[in-house]
């Protein structure tokens, strides 16, 4: 699971509050100029994932090390090269923006020389410009996320770690955000949670699935959609004996199963869900088979989408076995 | 130490950017203000002692207010996530915050030294007897916000920190009392060896004992490290 150029490391890490599980055996490698998009409904356990990588709370047994440092026992010498982003931006809500930052910088060891230009480098990469004299309370929810961004940029990180970053943002500011992120992971490793499955598919090499505290999947966001392929689906609604429109679309080449129900608000009218191979002309043919014999009422093509894939591995691995 | 430095000017700052700072000067200056006027010019005499007792109650209750934020809002507000994940040692953030709740206590301490003015003025006081009742009211203080410090880790709710502070904290100062009920001598002992404000009374007296400033200073150590410790076990 380990690589050379690994510079975020999950050996089977678990972490347990009590006698409840949250994160179960899990094992992945970031490496250096790559982003992973971390995907998962809520309560899956990603941040507290994010938490044990970021140093934050420990792991209960496994090993979590960041470029080269176990976060068990090194996570101070680790810190340095961490930005972390939580889900609820780490804001002190009395200070403004400009003495903000200027602590995080101090904080993390920059010196106090090189903290102007810091400032002006992660001001300008988040769009902080018009904010830096405000006090932090007075920040709408937008400008409250890119602050949090712009903490985790300072000093020289090697490893970002972003809970949800672009939750709360508009359309341009996650345009803004993706391309931080994106030009941030040309040379370092970044580790992303997000609900918006596009953002993925965007950005990141590769997707980790989770549920339940247990990996599901971890691949390129185009593999995974390959590995849906065989769910392609074409749904219609016929009039037709049940059996005989059963047999007609079987014998359609390409059509691997197919599902009869009757609509129970109109008689008559079947549902009709057929699992298709992924090539390109097949609702044609299915449509030919149905129209010369009995009336089509509607056809529609299911393409594989990531959301279909992350949905149909939580439906159909809720407990990740 | 850059770190460490950088989390004591940030509390400095969260203090006089909000109005908890403010508000308990306040409070003690107008309270020590009030005690001073009856005990001096009540009753006539040139001394501080009377006022440095009720200066001692009145930091045991205000105390709570100062050190409940110090951790229990960093947690409510999230702002914990960053703290414990900057490259500093729990006991490097717990001084840093404890410095801050102290630079407010010895700022208030200072402006009590308005009242020396008129017993300098009217009277001969004596200076060596006031700077050890000062002394001990700063070892008091740096005692009780150590104990508060910690009590703040513990929990999320500043209120619920403030309130079990103030339960301790009053247990503490009382605990002498209960030197009368107890036949045994080893539990009078005791008792009076834990009373913070017996050990306060010598300093008023103008006694700087060693074994009373070393009482404040283990208290404080004693809770900063427990503080420490409980940072780094509840990762």
């Amino acid at each position: 699971m380990t690589s050379d150029s690994a510079v975020i490391t999950l050996e089977a890490v678990s972490k347990r509050y009590g006698s409840r599980t949250v994160v179960h055996d899990l094992s992945f490698t970031v490496d250096e100029g790559e982003i992973v998009g971390f995907l998962g409904p809520n309560g899956a356990g990603k941040t507290t994932t994010m938490r044990m990588i970021a140093g934050f709370t420990a792991a209960s047994t496994g090993r979590v090390r960041v470029a080269g440092y176990d976060m068990a026992t090194q996570n101070v010498e680790a810190a340095r090269l961490i930005g972390y982003q939580p889900e609820r931006p780490p804001l002190y809500d009395t200070l403004d923006v400009s003495a903000y930052l200027r602590f995080v910088a101090r904080a993390k060891g920059v010196r106090r020389a090189a903290v102007p230009a810091e400032l002006e480098r992660v001001i300008a990469a988040c769009h902080l410009e018009a904010v830096v004299r405000r006090e932090i309370f007075k920040l709408s929810k937008g400008y409250r996320q890119r602050l949090g961004l712009a903490q985790a940029l300072l000093g020289t990180p090697q490893v970002l770690l972003l809970d949800e970053p672009t939750a709360g943002l508009d359309p341009g500011q996650i345009q803004e955000t993706r391309e931080v992120i994106r030009a941030f992971g040309e040379h370092h490793a970044v580790l992303f949670s997000t609900h918006i499955l596009a953002e993925v598919t965007l950005i990141c090499r590769r997707v980790a699935i989770i549920n339940h505290g247990r990996l599901l999947a971890i691949d390129s966001p185009s593999a995974l959609r390959r590995a849906q392929e065989e769910t392609h689906r074409v749904s219609l609604q016929v009039s037709g004996p049940s059996t005989e429109v059963r047999d007609a679309l079987l014998s359609v080449k390409g059509v691997i199963a197919v599902d009869v129900h009757a609509m129970p608000d109109n008689a008559g009218l079947l549902a009709v869900d057929c699992r298709v191979e992924p090539r390109q002309g097949l609702e044609a043919a299915i449509a030919r088979a149905v129209t010369h014999r009995w009336d089509l009422h509607r056809l529609e093509r299911q393409e594989p989408t990531l959301e279909n894939v992350f949905l149909q591995y939580v439906k159909t691995r809720p407990d990740g076995a | 130490m850059t770190g460490t430095l950088a989390v004591y000017q940030k509390e400095l700052a969260s203090y006089f950017r909000s109005p908890i700072a403010y508000y308990v000067v306040a409070v003690f200056l107008l309270g020590t203000g009030y005690f001073f006027l009856y005990n001096v010019f009540l009753t006539g005499e040139t001394t501080m002692a009377a006022t440095f007792q009720n200066m001692g109650i009145l930091l045991v209750t205000l105390v709570p207010v100062i050190s409940m934020r110090l951790f229990s809002a960093e947690f409510s507000a999230g702002t914990a996530e960053l703290l414990l994940t900057l490259p500093l040692e729990p006991w490097q953030i717990v001084v840093a915050k404890y410095l801050g709740a102290v630079t407010i206590l010895v700022l208030m301490t200072a402006a009590t030294v308005v009242d020396l003015v008129p017993l300098y003025l009217f009277g001969t006081p004596e200076t060596t007897t006031i700077l050890a009742g000062y002394v001990g009211f700063v070892l008091l203080g740096m005692a009780c916000l150590a104990l508060g410090l910690f009590f703040s880790t513990l929990t999320h709710n500043q209120i619920v920190a403030a309130l079990i502070t103030a339960a301790v904290l009053l247990g503490l100062w009382f605990v002498g009392h209960l030197q009368s009920f107890q036949r045994s001598d080893a539990l009078r002992g005791l008792f009076g060896y834990l009373s913070f404000a017996q050990h306060f009374t010598d300093f008023i007296q103008g006694l700087v004992r060693t074994e009373a400033v070393a009482f404040y200073l283990v208290v404080a150590a004693i809770a900063l490290t427990l503080s420490a410790g409980y940072l780094q076990w509840r990762r």
